[in-house]
């Protein structure tokens, strides 16, 4: 989820149909310089060197979910022969997930310190010294709670993944100055060690005595171990 | 977000001989074409409808995005065939990339 907006133009994206590093990059119709998609920088062109800013979503949730906490939401629906349509009940990528297949350009991966096809929650805080750190965290962590209370660099950081709704979403976990150790509860809530109670869809505090207030939402992307390891090979991984 | 490989798995089966023969010496880091521009049609002008008229199964993955109150939800499954979205939410011009 990128912003389109950059140095004070806005630009529209298209799919290039042109592969680097396994994966596809984008193109803006305004330039048709080439992007990554996963690190939102211009590869080639006249924005060589740019970066798109990087935006905070859910990377994925349950529709049953997102609806009940954003009932006003609108929701793509994409025209068809048979009228419009807003889903297409079946992944058609369900049988590469289920192969250990890591692209089609033939190359090795070679950082053997996951399973290529291990899925991890990917994570990029900037730190103080204009660099960035890298972290990812695999799902297998998330076997027994929802929630890894972690610090990366200085920051503390509160990692969600339920996974019976594959629902991912990761804030910092500091209230104002006041860094909070965080507990699974049911369903997509978490709670603190003061007993406040937080929505991880929302952010919102539902009870306790920061109700109402909210956690900052960090981007993240659930991701193969393989390509995130591919793009950021100085990342750390997690690990208790 | 995804990976884009899993899009070309499919079309490996369009475009198996494409690869062949730069594949020995490939570095990983080559700039190569398989598919025209476009082929893969991103979405410009985005169409929603509301939560009510929606046909989306209870349990279907979405990606789910809010700003300044005003919420959009994209079917994954829907944006296999699309990958990019170029969308407006809450006054904030988004790509929304799978």
């Amino acid at each position: 989820m990128y912003s389109r907006d950059l140095d004070g133009k806005t630009y529209t994206f298209g799919v290039s149909g042109k592969l680097w590093r396994d994966a596809l990059l984008m193109y803006d119709h305004q330039t048709r310089s080439l992007w990554s998609h996963i690190t939102g920088e211009a590869i080639q062109g006249p924005l060589k060197g740019k970066r798109l800013k990087l935006l905070v979503s859910m990377p994925q949730i349950a529709w049953k979910t997102w609806q009940l906490n954003y009932p006003g939401t609108r929701v793509l629906s994409v025209p068809t022969r048979g009228g419009m349509r807003e889903e297409i009940s079946r992944d058609s990528y369900a049988g590469y997930h289920a192969s250990q297949d890591t692209g089609v350009s033939g190359m090795e991966y070679t950082d053997n310190r996951l399973p290529n096809k291990s899925l991890v929650i990917g994570v990029q805080i900037p730190a103080r010294n204009g660099t960035t750190q890298f972290r990812a965290y695999p799902l297998t962590h998330f076997a027994e709670t929802a929630v890894i209370n972690d610090m990366l660099g200085e920051v503390p950081l509160l990692i969600f993944h339920d996974k019976a709704s594959f629902a991912t979403a990761v804030f910092k976990r500091n209230v104002g100055q006041d860094v909070r150790t965080f507990s699974s509860q049911a369903s997509h809530f978490v709670e603190d060690n003061t007993g406040t109670r937080w929505n991880t869809v929302t952010g919102e505090a539902t009870s306790g005595k920061d109700k109402g207030k909210r956690l900052e939402r960090l981007p993240a992307v659930n991701i193969y171990w393989f390509a995130w390891a591919r793009y950021y090979p100085e990342t750390t991984i997690y690990s208790q | 977000m995804k990976n884009y490989t899993i899009i070309l798995i499919l079309l490996l089966a369009i475009t198996a001989c494409a690869s062949a023969e730069d594949r020995e010496d490939y570095s990983g880091d080559a700039i190569r074409t398989l598919l025209p521009f476009d082929a893969i049609p991103a979405i410009t002008e985005p169409q929603f409808v509301s939560a009510g008229a929606a046909k989306l199964d209870p349990d279907a993955p979405v990606i789910g995005v809010t700003f300044n109150d005003e919420s959009h939800a994209y079917s994954l499954y829907l944006l296999n065939g699309h990958e990019i979205v170029n969308d407006v939410v809450g006054g904030m011009n988004i790509a929304t990339t799978w």
